[in-house]
């Protein structure tokens, strides 16, 4: 404890007044230099070049402060310590409230950070699902179209024999009319003739029967492709099918024939 | 020929004064504005004028003027001439960094009638620093506010440790960089 603050109200109130002192004796060097100053004549510069005079000037000045600069020495503003205890306080007061401050702003602005990582977290989190989420589809989707292709070859296939039957059933009962129209049983025609000489007791093959017979017998026995001639061939149909190369005899036995050889 | 001195008065506590020059009243207004309603620790006082130099009748109540500054129109050869022939008006004490000028318009280079090189070759022959800006918009008229307060607290002498010599050098380093003077 210095001597000086014994009691505070005195104390203060030299305090003031030895700074109001300081002050204006302050002043009084200010005073003394305006008047200095006053003394100076008002300089212009020349209309045409001011750049050179104004340039020298500059010079001047500038030198001088620098000179200025050199010599001063850092003073105390006042050996109060009172002032000075005051003062310092008063600073460290503002420094306090401006720390303050830049902690609250530094707090505010921690604060904004946390939620926009929190937010961005979020983003990723659902950024992360959506690829998860897009990942599956894809995985999926790539699955069925292997499954979607083989079935469709399958589906194909069933198509294109299904369209081969119908072709060939088509064909087939084509043909079969074709014969029956064209080569029908010869029963008819001949009524009354056949009555009278002989009674039929078997009745006559067809010749799409004929035919029919002799393919199955090629394809179920190629060793053995012939057929034996029996009554209820008509045998016109079977010279026929003889004088018009569909069928052979056999080359030994003649009631046998077979369907000719196609392939070649 | 009066002629405005720099020092023939003493510095008032705890104010600073600026002088704007210019022949745009309304622009003057808004930038006085705008440099008031800035918070500040100081007392500004904002005078205003088209031409230099002032009227001697009311110079016993204007206090000291630590900045002046000139605002050149780019869109007016007018505002140039009058600001030409102000200049002669100013102490050469005043040149040792209490002026500067305030070029405004640049943002609309189309509607230019003074050429830019004049403008800088009229601040390279006083020794002074030029800033830019376009007054009719709010934004750069505050930022062009809070840089000419600056400018006064270090030209009125409020800032310790610089001069407005050793500051207007900094600005004119800076300006020289360009290349006009090539």
């Amino acid at each position: 404890m210095s001597p000086t603050i014994t009691s505070p109200l005195t104390s203060s109130d030299d305090a003031k007044e030895q700074l109001i002192e300081e002050c204006e004796e302050m002043w009084r060097v200010i005073e003394e230099c305006q008047n200095k100053l006053a003394l100076q004549e008002t300089e212009t510069l020349p209309d045409s070049d001011p750049k050179l005079p104004l340039l020298m000037k500059r010079l001047k000045t500038q030198t001088a402060e620098f000179n200025q600069w050199q010599k001063k020495e850092p003073g105390v503003i006042t050996t109060n310590p009172e002032v000075l205890v005051t003062l310092g306080r008063d600073q460290l007061q503002k420094l306090d409230q401006e720390l303050e401050m830049v902690l609250s702003s530094v707090q505010a602005r921690n604060k904004n950070l946390k939620q926009n990582l929190l937010r961005e977290q979020q983003w990723l989190e659902e950024h992360q699902r959506l690829i998860d989420d897009l990942n599956q589809i894809e995985e999926e989707l790539s699955n069925e179209i292997v499954n979607l292709s083989e079935k469709r070859v399958f589906q194909e296939l069933e198509t294109k024999t299904l369209t081969v039957t119908a072709c060939k059933d088509k064909m087939l009962t084509a043909l079969g009319e074709f014969l029956e129209e064209h080569f029908p049983i010869p029963e008819k025609c001949e009524t009354t003739r056949k009555k009278r000489r002989s009674e039929p007791e078997v009745q006559l093959t067809t010749l799409h029967e004929i035919l029919e017979n002799l393919i199955e017998k090629h394809v179920i026995a190629p060793h053995d492709p012939y057929i034996t001639i029996n009554a209820s061939f008509w045998p016109p149909y079977v010279e026929l099918l003889l004088r018009y190369g569909t069928a052979l005899r056999h080359p030994e036995d003649p009631d046998r024939i077979r369907l000719e050889n196609f392939d070649n | 020929m009066t002629t405005l001195a720099a020092f023939e008065k003493l510095p008032t506590l705890n104010s600073a004064t600026i002088l704007l020059v210019g022949t745009n009243s309304v622009f003057q207004q808004q930038l006085a504005e705008a440099i008031l309603k800035e918070k500040q620790d100081l007392k500004i006082n904002i005078h205003l004028t088209t031409f230099l130099p002032l009227p001697t009748e009311r110079d016993h109540i204007r206090p000291r003027i630590d900045l002046i500054v000139f605002i050149i129109d780019i869109q007016s050869k007018y505002s140039f001439k009058e600001i030409e022939a102000s200049l002669l008006h100013v102490d050469a004490n005043f040149f040792l960094g209490k002026v500067c000028f305030l070029t405004t318009g640049v943002g609309r280079m189309d509607q230019m009638s003074v050429d830019m090189n004049a403008v800088l070759k009229l601040a390279d022959r006083y020794c002074s620093p030029v800033l830019f800006c376009e007054l009719e918009c709010e934004k750069i008229r505050i930022a062009t506010a809070q840089r000419l307060i600056r400018m006064l607290q270090i030209c009125s002498g409020h800032l310790p440790g610089v001069s407005a010599l050793s500051f207007s050098t900094l600005m004119k380093n800076l300006n020289n960089d360009s290349s006009f003077m090539a």
